[in-house]
Formats: structure tokens, sequence, C-alpha cells
């Protein structure tokens, strides 16, 4: 008594299509759909514990192409939320977007996956952008939401906020011109440490798993073409409180004198927003990044810093290096993420000291 | 029946710890107002420079003040009043 048309698929006529089947059956989607997830094109900001869950749906899925940028490491504290990392992958000292594409290549090896180990800033965000169809945020900050939040509306991209925290979480999605945008909603970033952090706060696996999800649905109606769908409330949900909102935000649009999407001004994109060095809240570290224009060295950076008295370890993505009470990861790009401070010119002193400049 | 003020877990080291603190008000200026009165310690949390501060938002009976009257929309007896920062973790 279904109210979904049913649509007969005729597997043999494209046996590649059989693992969609149930997604397919599904009267929102059909082969029509499933068709045009195959033709899609995404890319993933950050790819932590929303990241993990919001790439393993779209990969099973079947989206035919998911960048996934991210440009951290793995630690163990992140296996209780992160889905697609595992023990062996702290061992072998994987960064995250090089770990989870390995783990979406086995899931589906009918998709593409890209994966990009960087700190996403204005100099490479259209870079990311351009070429997808949408943009999904695994972020944990705002300074990159808002130049996820310039882009989208500077080049007319849909994408979907969503953030969660303790044992809450809230998203939204954004069509840029018929929704309010991120800096309608949220005017500005919490300061450092005012709005708590998943290191200070802690965080629950469910909540980030149903906000993710929300994420993912919302993806899927965009991607198969289907926008008068999408939820327009920002939805709050609570898991431990048994708290669930669905904020009317629409009216917000043109209401408020939005920088962004009402005066075009991008200051995140366009403007000195942001920074090199950048204090990772809560976690004792502070991330430098790009004194290095050329591509590190390892082989040289490690025997230079053994000679420094550090005890180093490297692969092709990172090397890792303990020395004082300092733990440095760092990139190829010359980038670093230094643990054991939270003083930001200490850690510019520590990375000439040992990495240079 | 009094109007329920919601207090974000951010928040409610400076409320005693409360979710949920019942209070009386006109509009949501008076409310907050009486908010503060009883914990002085959260005005800093929501204002600054006696404006809701930006990362903040204020909704009633799940609308955001901003499209309502802002700080002098009315409120009454039975009404559910949300503080909710932004969310930033992921
Ligand atoms: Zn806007």
């Amino acid at each position: 008594m279904s109210e979904f048309k049913i649509e007969k698929v005729d597997m043999s006529k494209d046996p590649s299509l059989e693992r969609y089947s149930r997604q397919m059956r599904f009267g929102g989607v059909m082969e029509k759909g499933q068709r045009k997830l195959l033709d899609s094109r995404v890319t993933l900001c950050g790819c932590g514990a929303l990241g993990t869950v919001i790439a393993n749906s779209l990969v099973r899925a079947g989206v035919g192409f998911v960048r996934v940028v991210d440009r951290d490491f793995i630690e163990s504290h992140n296996l209780q939320r992160q889905v697609l990392f595992d023990e062996a992958d702290i061992a072998a000292n994987l960064p995250k977007a090089e770990a989870a594409a390995r783990k979406l290549r086995v899931i589906n090896s009918g998709v593409t996956v890209e994966a990009i180990v960087t700190d996403i800033n204005r100099t490479n965000i259209v870079e990311l952008a351009k070429d997808v169809d949408i943009i999904l945020d695994g972020t944990d900050n705002f300074e990159i939401r808002y130049l996820i939040n310039d882009v989208c509306v500077k080049f007319d991209k849909p994408w979907v906020y969503g953030g969660s925290i303790g044992s809450h979480g809230q998203t939204m999605t954004i069509i840029p011109g018929q929704t309010p945008c991120l800096r309608c909603v949220f005017e500005a970033a919490p300061a450092p440490g005012e709005a708590g952090t998943c290191e200070t706060a802690g965080v629950l696996a469910p909540i980030v798993s149903i906000i993710a999800s929300f994420q993912v649905a919302e993806c899927i109606k965009i991607l198969t073409g289907q926008p008068e769908t999408i939820n327009r409330e920002l939805i709050y949900v609570d898991v431990w409180e048994n708290i669930t909102r669905r904020i009317k935000i629409a009216p917000l649009l043109g209401k408020v004198d939005c920088p962004c999407c009402k005066h075009k001004k991008f200051e995140w994109l366009e403007g000195e927003q942001g920074s090199q060095t950048t204090s990772l809240c809560g976690r004792n570290a502070v991330q430098v990044a790009h004194r290095v224009a050329a591509k590190l060295n390892f082989d040289e950076l490690a025997s230079h810093l053994k000679l420094m008295g550090g005890d180093v370890s490297y692969n092709r993505f990172l090397l890792k290096f303990t020395v004082e009470e300092y733990e440095f990861t760092v990139f190829p790009d010359g980038r670093a993420i230094i643990k054991g401070t939270s003083d930001l010119d200490k850690a510019r002193v520590l990375y000439a000291k040992y990495i240079g400049h | 029946m009094p109007i329920k003020v919601q207090i974000p877990q951010a928040m409610r080291q400076h409320a005693d710890g409360q979710a949920n603190v019942d209070l009386a008000g006109a509009n949501i200026k008076e409310l907050l107002d009486n908010l503060g009165a009883k914990h002085p310690n959260i005005v800093a949390r929501i204002f600054e420079n006696g404006q809701v501060r930006r990362f903040v938002n204020i909704y009633l009976n799940d609308e955001d003040v901003r499209y309502l009257d802002n700080l002098q929309t009315a409120t009454k007896d039975g009404d559910v009043v949300a503080i909710i920062p932004a969310v930033a973790g992921g």
C-alpha cells in the first residue's frame, strides 16, 4: 500500500547498478536519481567525525566523485566516532584524508575518491570547489565554514553546514539566493574557547551520525535534482536532553544585512581574515602553515632532525618527531602541527628552530 | 505559567547548572534582564556592548527574534525561549 511508485529496474541491462537496487527502489531516487548520483561530484571539507560518516554514506550511495580534503593526522581519541579509521591507520601514520580514501575505495571501487591533505584556506578553496556540484561541511571551525560560505555564494553552489559537540548538533542547507546563508544565521564566529570544542566539551558519536546523516540526505536531494525537497530550517538536535528543534530561518533572507549574500562582500575569501599560524583550540597544539614554498624532502629533514636529537619517523605522507616536550607532525607542503603548546609565538620559534623557514 | 528560558550547555555553569530557568518578562529584553539579575555571570556570555553576541541566537518558539522585533519581541506566558550559540565542532 505504499504511496511510492515502485519502479522495476532491470539489472540485467546494467549489472553495475545492482548494488544500488535498494536505494533505487526508493521512490525519491529511482534509476534516474541513481544515474544522477553516479554523475555527481562532491567536495567534502574536513574528514573527522562528521566527515567520515558523510564520506562513508556518499560513497556507498554511489556519488561518482568524492574529493576528501583534510589537514590532520589520526590519533587514538578519534576512533570513538571517526568511523572510517582504525588502529592500523594510526600505526601506519596516515593522514585522515589518505586513510579515508583507502577505506572508501575498498567499499566502492565504482566511484572515484580523491584524497587531498591540505589546510583549506583562501588560496586553495576555489580550486577545491569549482569543479563540484555541492560542498559538504565536515570541518570543526567557523573560519573555514565562512570561507566555504563565501565561495558558495560567489559561485552559486549549494552547501550543507553541520556542527556537533557534546550531545547536540546543528545543520542547515544553503542554496545561495534561495535560503539564508551561514552569515545570515550566524553573523560571526565564536571567539576561541567560547563555543567549546570536542576537546574541551567532549562529543558523543550518536549526535555526529545524526547531523552527518541529515547532511547526506540533503546532498542526495540536491544531487538528484530535487532542491524543492530540502530542509529550509535550522535543525537542532540534542540526543541527551531529548530536544529536537526546527527553527524557522527562511525569513532571515533579505531581512538581515548580510555582508556575504546581500552585499556580495566576500571577506573571508578576498580579505585578510585567517592566518598562517592557528591555535588548534583545546588541543594544546598549534598549526604553522606554508612557510616553505617547495615540497619538503623528508629524507633530508629526518637526518637533520636526528642530528638535533629528535626521535623521528616518516612515510611519504607525514613526518613525526618528538623533541623537548613537543610532538611535531610535518606534512610535505611544509605545514606542521606542533603539539605541546598553544602559544603561537612559541610555535613559530619551534618551527624556525627545527624545520626552518 | 512562566516563560521557559533554555540555557545552552556551554553557559550553564553561570546559571547554577540549570538547563531551564522559568522567568517572567513582557519582551525578550526584559526576560534576559531578569535572567541576568538572577545569574549575573551569564550576562557577559550573551551580551557584548548591550547587543546579543554575534554568534549567539535567540529563538522564541523556534522563530529567530531577528525577523520578529528583536529584543523588543513581545513574550507571553507559556513561551519557550532558547539561547543557542553556533556549534563549531565537527
Ligand atoms: Zn547571507
